[in-house]
């Protein structure tokens, strides 16, 4: 036999990919690790600092154990019949962790294949003397290398909290193989789905399933969570007579998962989903006639994914809202801290508190609407558009329009969610208006965040994404402001803080005019300077 | 209005790297105009800068007698562009993006559509995200040879057809030309430029080294001959013009200067040929000529009659 008809391992170039994988995202891992070390750091300090006696941790433990809604946001809360600063840490903090690393991942492994064929740059790859499943495994190893840094982080800082360590290591290892099954499920989506994309929304639809599976078990008898990789993450019991044969669970089904995507790879083509696509029209419609019209069509699946999210979350809220006072009253902290918010009584504080958090996913949505801009610049498709008798402010000015419009679609629905999950539960139907009214006010702020993201990539192209700085303080001021204890001044830069917090506040129309001002000035800055710069 | 394109000594830098160092182009009206240039040579900017994507740090241009950069939305009604990296969007057919960029651009001629999806087999139905590069070539070159444009600014518009394709590309651009209207041709395709360009500009690092008609480049080139003679051929060796000779059995191959071709076919004569093979100069050979051995620019226009 000669040389040439010698077999190449599939797996050849790994090791290389698997080192650009890690090249291409060190600053992107770097984010998603400094994040989530931090987001545990300030949970576990801020516990430290609303519970002191052995006496609070009870009291905690009583209002969170009896309560069907805290459960479904938090999980079964084991170790809570003799909490912890550990056990509770877990009850607040533990699944969030285990939602963002579940996130990462699945970003991180279509990133690295069904995005990459979508570039045409893993023709390049593949035309490399380079195994067939060896772009796979190296997106795979990039992201467990990318988890195998946040279980250290993890690890390490809980130490320095002075939690013990068991509880620490058990919780940071469920939470490595938690990352590594949601990979492996992206890994299985990348070869089913139709484009990259699909990919990711299949992703994240098994982490929601994941997480809806848990939620009705947990409640339960807890069947149903044996069947969660989030359940599994939990079901270690870290910090409270840990399980480690738990781990069996997630190592066997993400063994599972890579196997079966390995064997779906050899089945399907570069570039294509084993979910043929379906022929598009021929023609266009009538209407498909102007840039307004194209962005339309870029942004509509977002903003109908973000509608149905903040929809879920607002009808969740409304009914929780109900119980609002029954759950806090034990709890005077937590009281103080709503009571920052508003000087109505705690449903409204409640209630306002579910208007700014929806607020501030709407803002995510804002942000990354607008920097789709910057997508559309890097990737050319602007200069299709705008070699056209099209003008840059009208190009540029399509986007704002779908990035303000699809804000203010997803508020209005969740507002009236809110609405409706209240009054499924009290019968208060004349709540609704109130709750929109509450969700819109939210809108200018948003839109201060979506105008200073377009002067961002109107003015400094290159550091667009630095948008999601601003938008990371903003929640941070939104969110942990009474325990931050930040100068005034800082706190004013974030938008979210001129805003009457409805339906605890009175309404005030003077902030609302100004951030709806502020907000078209940054938009026609970044209009402004775009159509000053180079395209490219 | 005489030309459709002039630049005269354009510049433009990226920070420190100088993309276009005084670069002179002449488009006139009516004419296959011919770009040429290795990677890297300015091409890609030039036309990002005609079409007002980009702004010039000095020099004058004129596109369709206004500024590229001022006037851009009024003079892209007059104009179509094929980018050389055609990115469309994934989720929108093909025939969808035809019908859109046609509509933004005002008119559309169905008729002309139709029959230019079909000429170039492109199945519209399909979804951009399938499409390989070839096939998203043929929808920016089906939206802009479907417009009315008086100006055509293609950047290697046919880097991803397969030949058959290609050829049905030539057909469409000898149209237009017949139509009276202006072509910018950016290629690499030797045969495609040879048959389609009335001139052609030569440009690299920035600046052009070359431009006039075809026969006027030729002119400074050499011609590849092959021959074989009743007897065995010498002497070639001290003619004045000829080059790379290379002797084997039963053949022998050099280059010659135009201007010595003459002589040198007398030359070879004498010896008695039994078979000639001259191949003209083909455009790589112009690029090897300015880019390979003499890597200064040469200034003057082609058309002068100085030998190189």
């Amino acid at each position: 036999m000669s040389t040439a008809a010698r077999r190449t391992s599939p797996l050849q170039g790994v090791v290389q990919l698997t080192r650009l994988v890690a090249r291409l995202d060190r600053v992107r891992i770097l984010c998603w690790v400094a994040g989530i070390t931090a987001l545990l750091i300030v949970s576990t300090e801020s516990i430290k600092g609303l519970y002191r006696t052995p006496v609070e941790y009870l009291q905690y433990s009583q209002l969170v154990r009896g309560n069907t809604a805290l459960i479904v946001q938090a999980g079964p809360g084991y170790g809570l019949d003799n909490p912890t600063l550990g056990s509770v840490v877990m009850n607040e903090a533990g699944i969030w962790t285990i939602i963002a690393v579940a996130v990462m991942s699945v970003f991180m492994v279509v990133r690295h294949t069904r995005a990459e064929e979508e570039s045409e740059r893993a023709e390049l790859i593949r035309s490399a003397p380079v195994g067939r499943h060896a772009q796979l495994a190296a997106a795979l190893l990039g992201t467990l290398a990318a988890n195998l840094a946040i279980t250290v982080c993890i690890v390490v800082s809980f130490a320095a909290t002075g939690l013990p360590l068991d509880g620490s290591v058990a919780f940071a290892t469920a939470v490595f193989f938690a990352g590594a099954v949601f990979a492996a499920i992206a890994a299985v989506t990348a070869q089913v789905a139709s484009g990259a994309r699909a990919a990711t929304a299949l992703g994240m639809g098994a982490i929601a399933i994941a997480f809806v599976l848990r939620a009705i078990g947990d409640v339960g008898d807890g069947q149903l969570s044996w069947f969660s990789p989030i359940g599994w993450a939990q079901a270690i019991r870290a910090f409270a007579d840990e399980r480690w044969w738990v781990l069996v669970m997630p190592i066997s089904a993400g063994c599972a998962g890579v196997a079966l995507a390995l064997i779906l790879q050899m089945r399907r083509d570069l570039g294509a989903g084993l979910i043929s696509q379906r022929p598009g029209r021929a023609e266009a419609l009538p209407g498909f006639s102007n840039p307004v019209a194209l962005a339309g069509h870029l942004h509509r699946p977002t903003i109908i994914g973000w509608t149905v999210a903040l929809a879920l979350f607002g009808f969740f809220y409304g009914i929780v809202a109900d119980q609002a006072e029954s759950i806090l009253e034990g709890n005077p902290e937590m009281v103080d801290y709503l009571s920052v918010l508003g000087t109505g009584s705690l449903t409204d504080a409640f209630l306002a508190t579910s208007m700014l958090l929806m607020g501030l996913l709407a803002t995510a949505y804002a942000v990354s609407a607008v920097l789709r801009l910057r997508t559309e610049e890097i990737a050319l498709r602007a200069d299709v558009i705008l070699a056209t008798p099209t003008s840059r402010r009208t190009w540029m000015g399509s986007h704002l329009l779908a990035a303000a419009g699809g804000t203010v679609v997803a508020m209005t629905i969740a507002g009236v969610a809110v609405g409706a999950g209240f009054a499924s539960v009290t019968g208060e139907f004349g709540q609704i208006p109130r709750m929109l009214a509450a969700a819109l006010a939210m809108v200018p702020a948003v839109l201060v965040v979506a105008g200073f993201t377009s002067a961002l990539y109107g003015l400094a192209p290159k550091w667009s994404l630095l948008a999601w700085g601003f938008f990371v303080f903003v929640v941070v001021v939104g969110l942990l402001q009474p325990i931050l204890h930040l100068p005034q001044l800082v706190l004013d830069l974030s938008p979210f803080q001129h805003v009457p917090a409805l339906p605890a506040d009175r309404f005030q129309l003077t902030p609302i005019v100004l951030l709806l001002v502020a907000a078209a000035a940054l938009g026609g800055v970044g209009v402004a300077a775009f159509r000053r710069r180079d395209v490219g | 209005m005489l030309n459709a394109i002039s630049i005269h000594q354009l510049e433009k830098s990226f920070g420190s790297t100088r993309a276009l160092n005084g670069l002179d182009l002449e488009v006139a009206a009516g004419e296959v105009h011919g770009f040429l240039g290795p990677n890297g040579s300015g091409k890609t900017v030039t036309i990002r800068v005609l079409l007002g994507m980009l702004r010039a740090d000095s020099g004058q241009i004129r596109l369709l007698d206004g500024d590229p950069w001022r006037d851009a939305v009024s003079l892209h009604r007059r104009l179509a562009y094929v980018p050389g990296d055609v990115n469309l969007w994934p989720n929108l057919s093909g025939g969808e993006i035809i019908d859109l960029l046609a509509r933004l651009r005002g008119r559309v001629d169905r008729r002309k559509r139709d029959n230019l999806i079909d000429r170039l087999s492109l199945d519209p139905r399909k979804k951009s995200r399938t499409y390989s590069k070839g096939n998203r070539q043929k929808v920016a070159l089906v939206a802009a040879l479907a417009s009315d444009a008086e100006l055509f600014v293609l950047d290697e518009p046919t880097s991803g057809l397969d030949p058959l394709m290609e050829s049905v590309f030539q057909e469409c651009i000898l149209e237009v030309a017949a139509e009276g209207r202006t072509v910018l041709l950016s290629s690499h395709i030797l045969d495609e430029v040879e048959r389609l360009c009335d001139r052609v500009t030569i440009i690299r690092q920035g600046r052009a080294v070359q431009h006039g008609t075809l026969a006027e480049l030729r002119h400074l080139t050499r011609t590849s001959i092959t021959v074989a003679t009743d007897t065995p051929l010498t002497g070639l060796q001290q003619l004045a013009g000829v080059h790379e000779l290379r002797i084997e059995t039963g053949s022998v191959h050099f280059d010659v200067d135009a201007g010595a071709l003459d002589a040198a076919i007398r030359h070879v004569s004498s010896f008695g040929i039994r078979s000639l093979v001259s191949r003209p100069p083909t455009l790589e050979e112009l690029f090897l000529r300015h880019y390979g051995d003499d890597l200064s620019p040469v200034d003057e226009p082609a058309s002068s009659s100085t030998s190189p």
